[in-house]
């Protein structure tokens, strides 16, 4: 297994590199020029060649790029071009509200979506099946924002069960916490824990037409065993290869569904830096999306390694 | 070598690279190792062996799909390997292939006619018209007819598939038909009739055959020459009935022993004959020496140490094993006839 | 099965009137995706107000007679702007699928099919772009483009062509093995040719799924860019912007969100439910039923067959019993069609009997029949199974799953997929161990490993911690066997064990079979279509053609004399059988397909002894030996003579 992991986070490296260098060379394509914003209208060309110095742009774009990523291995991000904070600290500190909000819809998601996945699939055609399915379908065109508006105006202004906006800390309060993460993770899941259980639903319908399965029955194991244990296991494999998009689609949408909460996470940074054009924050917010779906990324391949033999190094 | 040979390989290669983590060449995988064969014009060559031989490396290798690693193929005197699996159209349209599952080798999305005119459409200037009567002639020399044209693969039998298959393979009247196991996939009782479909437009239009099979009795009945192979090595080769009646090769006998027989008295007998011979127990594959050493049961100290030569061997061929060294035809000990 | 009454089982079912539910959404979806289109034309006439008029007195109403759907904070009317909302939705789908595919079509098609550093490079390049999140890569290319309606669609084409991208490289890399591909470049066939006239038109069915897909997705992102801002700018009305604007007020008027948010599902739920039917009908396209070839061939009328075989005659140490066993299986078409008829046979301890046809002919089927796995579909109408002296249809599931196992294990043709790749082959048969008897695991592994060393695999110990894929097909077949006597179960049932295997080690396994059966006893229902293996290891065999028995003898004498013509073609059509060129005798004609059965004898439209008698049912008849022909007696003294 420590050689599946050692073999998984060794094919990361050539991702991660292309990564930074797709990142910072879209990020100088930006149609502005960095210098101006910060030195304002009123700056004089002196100002704007210090300026131009401390930046580093007068250095061909292969060296800042290198300088840069140089720094970024080191966990320097650099400084926002607007308020001279530094890009790690604004992007470490809004880091746990998307992570949580993010974590939480992808346990919404999985549970659901696997439960309802495999309760389709047990009786293909009969009415769980249909319902489910239909469930399903209609959960993929629901806009996850629209979704969270209509949480918000039914169950917070409402029922005022929980509250409309922000999002408590769990060192804060653990209650408050949850009360406040539960809309929007379930306004966030909803998609995809439609999409993960179509999948699962037909990782199963195939699964179950496999000779092993017919094999395992005339051998006359229990039914509930050759579904839990033989049919489940294989059917997770191409459910959990795609696991890692899915919550890589997640992250995305936190993106806005905490702009219908009011919650200061990432998404508003991130969409803060791109109106004021902010280079040096829309770089440090990829790279940290990508490391974190990296992350993801690398949890799934060893889950993927322990269900499926064949993809064991030997 | 004689001038009048169509098809001549000689020591040819065939190696596989097993793509490492980051797609790059990892362990080499020696499918044919080091592989002699001729064919004449309107010859049918057998080619046998089990699964994982290299029989069908060397069809795919012939007919320009795997690049050889080494050693020479000529056809005429056209030298093939080097051009590695870019073949002109004037060798293309004088090799052509037939394939095992007839389910999977005709495009599900094109017609009967378009399977049949396709290599017409690509090697010759004929019109629409004129394909489509040679297309229709074509059908008729393997029993469809012309109604047969516009349906979809799907709509035949397995059998009548590879008719169609045939057909196409005819349509430019090459020189040599590569079968690569061309009625493993069929019923029994439709197999024959592929054969003899084979068999009769073979004597017509003087086409030579390159014919890959599992079975050496279905191979025995219309090669003119069969050659045995086991683990990239061919181990036996010559006339077709000296090799299915008189097997020189230890394996080549094994192989023959093992193919159950319409007797069931003969099979009884067979296996009271395995009881009594010892068990082999080994890995099938070693790796100096002669391939077959851990699974033969006429072994000697020698065959650890090279891979044994071609010899000669009575009633034409040759068989690459120790037993036929300096002439001296010794028998094996052939399991059933010890009993 | 008990013996049902015959009305029951005549009952032909009719095709179902089901006018498929994807009919019906097709329809539906379809009507919505044209009510969008119209209104997306025409919106200037159609919608009862400029979308962009604001009333500021009239802000914030609610729906009304004069404002169908209301109006917004600036005292627009909500219904004009969702009805101009279309035309952008439209405009937004088209742009940003149609770069989609001009971008990502063409660059898969192209690594896919040249392969190396190319494909290296590019597939990398997508992976990276793949790990951001979707939305995060469209921002950072509107900060690069702008905001606006079309750069923002080119931000999302930009992106969805990865899916493309992918999808059509998928196509050709899996295409490219296909037979027919290598068969285009055997032709000589350029690559520019193979790629559009033999791979192109595979890619079509796949790449219409993945527009519908693709269409939903861009109407969802475009709604959400345009929800945070970065979308259609105000005050053009887009849903998302709508929505934006809802967001604001949600507290003072809730219900401006609603027109926007349906307008958006209803339109996604749409495209995608059409998506869906597109990629059902695809799937069942490429699996087209077999017409009958003669037009004019008579089939046989199934209500009419009637179990006329001589039941076997009871033996005391009789294992399995199956008395006028008939399956049915329903068509695509609705119908339900025969497939095994009339079967009767019993097998005795220690005895094997063999079970010989062809494709098509009931034999895989009738051992599943015996298990009662035999999947949907597909059921017993007729007939009886009795198992060591109990009839098998009376058992509740429950209790048949402890038959299974026990009293009756299977072996399958192919070992490699009949063995759990998830799970060591060890762990597998001790699970049925566990599960089965109740031993404790100690005990259980003990076992496992006795057994796999008793079906000749050596260094027990650490093949039974290997899984299947490590193993050879022999060996995995040994383990499958293995695991099927784990239990010590009375009957056998072996379907087709040695067809995929190489010939020698076929040799090995069939010898094992005896083995195994000299030493623990069992009685062996033996399914192949090859009457050589039949030869080795079968004491009786029996016949199998259509459905059907047409000969069961001992094996001697079945050798020595086949009575059925089907038989005697088979035997004569062995490669073994005859020494000579060709012409090799043949059987003409193809093996019939369940539902194309010809009346009367079933073999008869092949057959070279046909006489007017033919055409009328045959029974099987005969005592020691039996044989489904008219003309079984004369034919036996022609080869006698």
């Amino acid at each position: 297994m420590l050689r599946l992991i050692f073999q998984r986070l060794l094919a990361l490296v050539p991702l991660l590199f292309i990564v930074s260098v797709l990142t910072f060379s879209f990020t100088s394509l930006l149609p502005s020029d960095p210098v101006d914003l910060i030195i304002g209208d009123t700056g004089t060309q002196e100002q704007y060649e210090i300026v131009r110095e401390r930046l580093g742009m007068n250095e061909p774009v292969v060296v800042r790029y290198f300088q840069w990523l140089g720094r970024a291995v080191q966990g320097d991000l650099g400084t926002s071009f607007f308020n001279s904070v530094s890009v790690t600290g604004a992007v470490m500190q809004r880091l746990p509200v998307t992570l949580s909000l993010t974590a939480v819809s992808a346990l919404i998601a999985i549970v659901v979506g696997i439960a309802a996945g495999i309760a389709a699939a047990l009786r293909p055609r009969s009415w769980v099946d249909r319902f489910a399915t239909l469930g399903a379908t209609f959960g993929q065109a629901v806009p996850n924002f629209w979704f969270g508006l209509i949480l918000v105006a039914f169950f917070a202004v409402n029922l005022r069960w929980f509250p409309a906006t922000g999002l408590t800390p769990i060192s804060a309060s653990p209650w408050e916490w949850l009360r406040s993460v539960t809309l929007p993770a379930v306004a966030l899941g909803l998609s995809a824990s439609a999409a993960i259980a179509r999948q699962v639903r037909s990782a199963m319908v195939g699964v179950l037409q496999q000779d092993y399965i017919r094999a395992a029955r005339a051998q006359g194991l229990p039914a509930r065993r050759v579904l839990f244990r033989h049919a489940l296991t294989n059917a997770m494999v191409p459910v959990v290869a795609v696991l890692s998009f899915q919550i890589t689609v997640l992250l995305g949408g936190s993106l806005i569904v905490e702009q219908v909460f009011a919650i200061n996470g990432l998404g508003t940074l991130a969409i803060t830096a791109v109106r004021q054009q902010d280079i040096p924050m829309i770089q440090g917010l990829v790279l940290v999306m990508v490391a974190l779906v990296v992350i993801v990324q690398l949890a799934t391949d060893v889950m993927y390694g322990l269900l499926n033999p064949k993809a064991r190094p030997s | 070598m004689s001038e009048n040979i169509l098809l001549e390989i000689n020591d040819l290669w065939v190696t596989y690279w097993r793509r490492s983590l980051l797609g790059l060449k990892g362990k080499p995988f020696h499918a044919v190792k080091g592989a002699n064969l001729s064919i004449r014009p309107g010859e049918t060559l057998g080619l046998v062996g089990e699964s994982g031989s290299g029989k069908s490396s060397i069809a795919n290798t012939v007919l320009g799909l795997v690049p050889a690693t080494s050693g020479s193929i000529r056809f005429g005197d056209v030298e093939l390997t080097s051009m590695r699996t870019h073949y002109p159209p004037a060798v293309r349209n004088q090799i052509q292939a037939v394939f095992q599952d007839p389910y999977s080798s005709l495009n599900p999305s094109m017609t009967v006619e378009d399977i049949v005119t396709e290599p017409l459409r690509v090697h010759t200037g004929m019109n629409r018209s004129e394909r489509r009567t040679r297309a229709v002639e074509l059908l008729e020399l393997v029993s469809l007819s012309e109604e047969h044209l516009g349906r979809h693969p799907h709509q035949f039998s397995g059998g009548q598939r590879q008719r169609i298959a045939i057909a196409s393979a005819l349509a430019l009247e090459p020189k040599l038909i590569v079968l690569d196991e061309p009625v493993s996939a069929l019923d029994v009782s439709t197999q024959n009739q592929i054969i003899n479909l084979l068999y009769e437009r073979r004597d017509a239009l003087g086409i030579a055959y390159l014919l890959i099979a599992h079975d050496l009795a279905l191979v025995h009945h219309i090669s003119d020459r069969i050659a045995v192979m086991y683990l990239g090595h061919i181990v036996e080769e010559g006339p077709s009935d000296r090799v299915y009646k008189a097997p020189a090769h230890p394996y080549t006998k094994a192989l023959l022993d093992a193919v159950p027989l319409l007797d069931p008295e003969a099979q009884r007998r067979r296996r009271a004959a395995r009881k009594s011979a010892p068990a082999i127990d080994a890995p099938r594959v070693s790796t100096t020496g002669c391939p077959y050493q851990n699974r033969c049961p006429s072994v000697m100290p020698r065959c650890q140490d090279a891979m044994p030569p071609a010899y000669p061997v009575n009633g034409g061929g040759t068989a690459s094993c120790f037993l036929f060294d300096g002439g001296a035809v010794r028998h094996a000990p052939a399991i059933g006839e010890t009993a | 099965m008990t013996v049902q009454s015959a009305k029951e089982f005549k009952t032909a079912r009719r095709p179902r009137r089901r006018l498929s539910a994807s009919l019906v959404i097709t329809v539906i979806a379809t009507s919505v995706l044209v009510l969008l289109a119209i209104l997306a034309i025409f919106a200037d006439w159609i919608a009862p107000y400029d979308p962009l008029k604001q009333n500021l007195i009239e802000a914030l109403q609610s729906p009304s007679a004069a404002h169908w759907l209301g109006t917004d904070d600036l005292g627009r009317d909500v219904l004009s702007r969702l009805i101009h909302g279309c035309r952008i939705a439209v405009i937004a789908a088209a742009e940003a699928t149609t770069i989609a595919v001009l971008l990502g079509v063409p660059i898969g098609l192209f690594i896919g099919y040249r392969g190396g550093w190319w494909d290296w490079v590019v597939m990398r390049t997508v992976e990276a772009i793949v790990s951001i999140p979707g939305i995060m890569v469209a921002i950072v290319i509107i900060a690069i483009l702008g905001a606006g309606l079309h750069k923002a669609m080119i931000a999302l084409g930009i992106l969805y062509s990865t899916s493309f991208l992918r999808l059509a490289r998928g196509v050709v890399l899996a295409e490219r093995e296909e037979v027919y591909v290598r068969s285009a470049r055997v032709i000589g066939a350029s690559d520019g040719r193979i790629l559009l006239r033999h791979i192109f038109p595979n890619i079509a069915p796949p790449l219409i799924v993945q527009v519908t897909l693709t269409v939903g997705a861009v109407l969802l992102s475009e709604a959400g860019l345009s929800f945070i801002g970065l979308g259609v700018q105000p005050p053009d009305a887009s849903w998302g912007t709508m929505l934006n604007t809802a967001a604001a007020f949600m507290d003072l008027n809730w219900f401006l969100a609603i027109p926007p948010g349906i307008a958006i599902i209803v339109t996604v739920l749409s495209v995608n439910l059409l998506g869906d039917v597109i990629r059902d009908a695809v799937g069942r396209g490429i699996v087209v039923g077999v017409k009958p070839q003669t037009p004019a061939a008579r089939f046989e009328t199934f209500a009419s067959v009637a179990a006329d075989s001589p039941l076997p005659p009871r033996r005391e140490d009789e294992v399995l019993r199956v008395e006028g066993l008939q399956v049915m299986v329903s068509s695509r078409e609705g119908n339900e069609v025969p497939i095994i008829t009339d079967l009767s046979l019993a097998i005795a301890k220690g005895e094997t009997l063999g079970l010989v046809g062809e494709s098509g002919s009931g034999k895989t089927l009738t051992g599943l029949a015996i298990l009662g796995l035999m999947g949907a579909g597909v059921r017993t109408t007729h007939g009886s199974i009795t198992l060591n002296g109990r009839e098998l249809s009376s058992l509740t599931e429950k209790q048949m799953e402890k038959v299974r196992g026990n009293e009756v294990a299977m072996v399958f043709q192919d070992p490699t997929t009949s063995l759990n790749p998830a799970f060591t082959v060890g762990s597998q048969i001790a699970e049925v161990l566990l599960t089965k008897k109740g031993v404790s695991k100690k005990e259980a592994w003990e076992r496992v490993v006795e057994l796999i060393h008793r079906v000749g695999i050596p260094r027990p110990e650490e093949r039974a911690r290997a899984y299947p894929h490590e193993l050879s097909g022999g060996m995995a077949q040994r383990v499958a066997i293995a695991r099927a006597l784990s239990c010590n179960p009375s009957l056998l049932i072996a379907d087709e064990p040695t067809t995929a295997l190489d010939v020698t080690v076929q040799q090995e396994i069939l010898d094992l079979f005896r083995d195994l059966q000299e030493e623990f006893g069992m009685a062996m229902l033996f399914v192949t279509h090859d009457l050589a293996v039949a030869a080795d290891v079968c004491d009786r065999i029996s016949v199998m053609y259509a459905g059907e028995m047409v000969e069961m003898a001992p094996v001697d004498a079945l050798f020595a004399n086949p009575r059925h013509p089907y038989t005697r073609g088979l035997l004569r059509a062995m490669p073994h059988a005859s020494d000579r060129n060709p012409p090799l005798p043949t059987i003409r004609g193809n093996v019939p397909r369940p539902g194309f059965w010809p009346a009367g004898c079933r073999f008869s439209n092949r057959c070279d002894f046909r006489i007017a008698a033919c055409d009328t049912r045959v029974p099987l008849v005969g005592t020691d030996r039996l044989a489904r022909c008219v003309r079984a007696g004369e034919l036996a003294m022609e080869v006698a003579s």
